[in-house]
């Protein structure tokens, strides 16, 4: 077991080095560069000055070594986006609005979406279990930026019951995290809903479920003890990518509710060409997701015992 | 209109009477009768003797010689006004809310700021195109703009330029103070244009000044050190600018002159001190209270300003939001502003039909921005003038407008200069580039490709445009295909690759669009742009001639307008771009927003004119909430 994961934490930094070189090459390789003039060319004397200011005039092979040097000395540069602030400061300051709005999205998403399933699963083909299809199905398809459009128009401007953006950490009202908390959980809560239900289904099917009945168990007992426990341990394998996916932020929910989270930075950072957080987001990504893997399958050896690591 | 231009007569008249206490009463008799806000020419030939009398002896000459160009005029008319809001400063009569105004805890102006964009500091010298929202309100421009576009005086009180046409004298309002009570001086307006310059700065605007200011390109090269660049402190209150040949846009060029404080500069290294409230000075209007990253800027009427443009909002609100949002908070009563260029078509469209929200539309020229097609003309088939007169004659504008812009949105280009910018001769030029399918056809195998024949594909590169622009370039693509029967590929490029392809030497955009917007109110500023080794590969040594030739003309201003209208239609003749149109802004504003500077101008336009509500406007001493803000809805952030 504790080879097992060294071997795993070896190959995460691997991993980590892969994705280092190739983003380092691949934002280099795109035409433009973040000091790019919108107007006018500049005096190349001038452009030559900025480059120079910021080390970008150097090769790409000693930028790299200049930049991962630092990195390893836990110095990853200053934002071109907001030079007042090192990379780590700008992720220190957004990325726990993200992680909040995150944590409270998956809250949100696993109660309702077990709820909905479990009903759905219990009321099989009943017109409850419709209604949980239809709206899950939607909930899947509909992409979240035309959801959160929706419910700005009915429930900020229609309604005005909720402001259109802000957040409660950061200056907003409380009821500012209504809106994107459901527009963010909606998605994975038809997914866990979905999954729940169908998991549920074959779980109740089967023989042992069939002899828990037959000692005469209550059927609560019998749907959340039995049927339940096992049904869940597919939903790891759902609830792991989620959360990595749930706490970065995403872009159009923390844009379209003005939220100041780390989401944009994924998107902005790369169409403003700063590269110091191209680079930190990409390696913030990589490590999270391997991270995420390696806990869930971790997590396997705990709730089923017949799954081992070697 | 009346009532509020009432009030302001009245206000000045009254200035008139105090300050005759004050100033000497020959030079107020001639400014106080000659300063309605509707300056027309015959003010400002007035005044032009008073300027003379006011400035310096020594330069008597001078300004009789220079009442007749144009800068001159616009200096002895600013001259004038200058004289007389310098005295309602002292009077203490500046700043007072009028009659119908909201409490002061309601003067609160709140607005949106692209999130999406960088915004890493509030002030115009140490990077343009990273300002944060309310920028550049934390010190005084020399000059201002009022409604009609005229330069107007700022923390300049009055200037005027030497016989020689090249130094420029501006006496600085000794009134003006820094926040942490000291002076403001020339030596602050000194060490900012020397930051500017400054190589190891790597300023984003350096390209503004090259050429104008003495030795500016040289000390951005690092060849010559900044203390010989032609910007000196004469002494505490008199600056003086040096410029290469005659200049005589300087002053309205000057609209960018916000200064940096010199010893904070000196003390941090960078203008960034001023993007943190607590390391913040101001000598400006206003002073910045909080800056949460990412999040909100606000600012504070500042209560040590001394200057000539005293706010009525006593506090500014700049949220950062993605501009596809503005719409929706403006709907729920969260901002009072929303910037016509973030609305969509289908935002207009609603507009359009709401009764409530169209009458809070105030469509205006905006920066008189022009979109066009661009070629290489370096290289075949765009070497060929037919051929791009061929191009020309095939785009049908005014269809365009109708079916794809909308007139709100904009009205047909023939030519570069939008009607209402000075030189403008739109009328006169629009027969060369008209939509003419029959001649474009001939044109076309006159230059050997009849039908199309032979002629290679092309890809026609945009700069990140909206979906509207889009579909207004694949409309001309396909009336290229239909009328000459060449294939065109609309591509909308990212920003940034764009850009780095049309700047690159030679350039690698074949054929394009893009659009540009003035940065000060003088032909020579938009006619610069096609100047040969500027942005675009059409090089024509007859038309640099004539621009940098009208550019720096300090004769008969009328004279000037007719050279730059010459040089105009060479650039229209030899297709150095096809005009497509000339967008308007369509703004959104609350009806309780109120201000004389918000009535129609001189040509019946009322809006929030352009540079918007900022410093280098006259609309922060006149734009106010009214008494309805109180029943608004307003929703105020804390």
């Amino acid at each position: 077991m504790v080879r097992y994961l060294l071997g795993r934490i070896i190959g995460l930094i691997i991993v980590l080095f892969i994705v280092s070189v190739l983003a380092f090459l691949l934002m280099h390789s795109i035409p433009g560069g973040p000091f790019d003039e919108t107007k006018n060319p500049l005096p190349p004397a001038a452009k030559a000055n900025i480059l120079k200011k910021y080390g970008l005039d150097k090769p790409i092979y000693e930028q790299y070594i200049n930049y991962m040097g630092n990195a390893l000395h836990g110095d990853f540069g200053i934002s071109f986006q907001s030079p007042t602030e090192t990379v780590i400061d700008l992720i220190a300051r957004t990325w726990p609005v993200s992680i909040q709005l995150g944590l409270l999205a998956i809250i949100v998403a696993f109660t309702t979406g077990l709820a909905a399933g479990i009903i759905a699963a219990i009321k099989q083909n009943t017109w409850i279990d419709y209604i949980v299809t239809f709206i899950s199905t939607l909930g899947i398809t509909v992409p979240n930026f035309v959801i959160a459009l929706w419910l700005l128009l009915i429930f900020s401007i229609q309604l005005g019951w909720v402001p259109t953006g802000g957040w409660p950490t950061e200056g907003g009202e409380w009821t500012s995290a209504i809106l994107p908390v459901i527009t963010l959980a909606l998605g994975p809560s038809a997914l866990v809903a979905r999954y729940t239900r169908s998991s549920m289904v074959e779980v109740i099917r089967s023989e042992y479920i069939r002899t828990a009945r037959a000692k005469g168990l209550s059927a609560r007992v019998v749907i959340l003890r039995h049927t339940l426990k096992n049904a869940l341990i597919p939903m790891i394998t759902i609830l792991a990518p989620q959360i990595p996916n749930l706490i970065t932020g995403t872009i159009f929910v923390e844009v379209i509710y003005r939220i100041p989270g780390l989401g944009k930075f994924f998107v902005s950072s790369i169409y403003l060409r700063d590269y110091p957080m191209i680079m930190a987001t990409m390696l913030l990504v990589a490590a999270l997701w391997s991270i995420t893997y390696l806990l869930s399958d971790i997590l396997y050896t705990v709730v089923d015992p017949r799954v081992r690591l070697s | 209109m009346s009532q509020d231009s009432k009030k302001g007569l009245s206000r000045r008249k009254f200035v008139v009477l105090t300050g005759g206490a004050l100033v000497a009463s020959g030079i107020l008799a001639a400014c106080g009768d000659a300063t309605p806000t509707t300056a027309p020419a015959t003010t400002a030939a007035s005044s032009a003797t008073t300027a003379a009398a006011t400035t310096a002896a020594a330069s008597a000459t001078t300004a009789a010689a220079s009442a007749t160009t144009a800068a001159a005029t616009t200096a002895a008319a600013g001259a004038t006004t200058a004289a007389a809001s310098a005295t309602t400063a002292a009077a203490g009569a500046a700043g007072v809310l009028p009659a119908d105004a909201a409490p002061a805890d309601q003067q609160v102006y709140v607005n949106h700021f692209d999130s999406t964009a960088d915004a890493t500091c509030l002030d115009f010298y140490e990077s343009v195109y990273k300002r944060g929202g309310f920028a550049d309100m934390q010190s005084d421009s020399l000059v201002r703009l009022d409604k009609n576009f005229k330069t107007q005086p700022g923390a300049a009180l009055k200037w005027a330029v030497d016989s020689s046409g090249l130094v420029w004298t501006f006496n600085l309002d000794p009134n003006l103070m820094w926040s942490d009570d000291t002076p403001v001086t020339a030596d602050d307006y000194v060490a900012t244009f020397q930051y500017g310059a400054d190589p190891k700065h790597a300023w984003d605007f350096t390209w503004y000044f090259g050429g104008v200011i003495k030795n500016w390109n040289e000390a951005v090269a690092g060849k010559v050190p900044l203390d010989q660049l032609g910007v000196k402190a004469v002494d505490a209150h008199t600056l003086q600018f040096t410029t290469e040949s005659p200049a005589p846009y300087l002053p309205p060029m000057l609209l960018y002159s916000t200064p940096l404080q010199k010893k904070a500069l000196t003390a941090t290294g960078s203008g960034l001190y001023n993007a943190d409230p607590k390391t913040t000075v101001s000598s400006g209007p206003f002073i910045l209270k909080e800056w949460t990253k990412g999040n909100r800027i606000v600012l504070e009427a500042n209560p040590k300003y001394k200057g000539t443009n005293k706010p009525l909002f006593q506090k500014l609100v700049a949220i950062a939001a993605a501009p596809s949002s503005d719409f929706a908070s403006y709907q729920a009563n969260e901002i009072d502003f929303v910037g016509g260029a973030v609305l969509s078509p289908a935002d207009n469209a609603l507009i359009a039909q709401d009764p409530t929200l169209k009458n809070q539309v105030h469509p205006q020229p905006g920066d008189f921005r022009t979109d066009y097609l661009f070629f290489d003309t370096k290289k075949p088939p765009f070497d060929n003038l037919k051929v791009r007169q061929a191009f020309s004659h095939v785009v049908d504008r005014d269809a365009i407008i109708k079916s794809i812009i909308t007139p709100s949105q904009g009205i047909p280009a023939y030519s570069f200069l939008m009607p209402g910018f000075p030189a403008s001769n739109s009328k006169a030029l629009a027969p060369i580039q008209n939509y003419d399918v029959a001649a474009a056809k001939s044109l076309l195998s006159e230059a050997g490709y009849p039908d199309g024949k032979g002629f290679p594909k092309l890809t026609l590169w945009l700069r990140n445009e909206a979906p509207v622009r889009v579909a207004l370039a694949q409309a001309i693509a396909a009336s290229i295909k239909q009328n000459l029967g060449i294939d065109v590929d609309v591509s909308n490029k990212e920003s940034k690759t764009f850009t780095d392809a049309m700047n690159a030497k030679p350039t690698q955009i074949q054929f394009g669009m893009v659009n540009y917007g003035m940065d000060f109110l003088d032909p020579y500023n938009m006619l610069s742009v096609w100047l040969s080794g500027g942005r675009h590969n059409w090089n024509n040594t007859t038309y640099d001639d004539a621009v940098k030739k009208a550019a720096s003309f300090t004769g008969d201003p009328a004279q000037r307008v007719q050279m730059f209208q010459d040089a105009e239609k060479i650039l229209v003749s030899d297709v150095g771009g096809i005009f497509i149109y000339h967008r308007y802004v369509s703004d959104l504003y609350k009806p309780y927003m109120k201000g004389s500077e918000l009535e129609p101008d001189q040509n019946g336009v009322a809006a929030l004119h352009w540079p918007g509500y900022a410093g280098f406007s006259q609309s922060v001493s006149s734009v106010y909430m009214s008494k309805d803000a109180s029943s608004a809805g307003r929703k105020l952030p804390k």
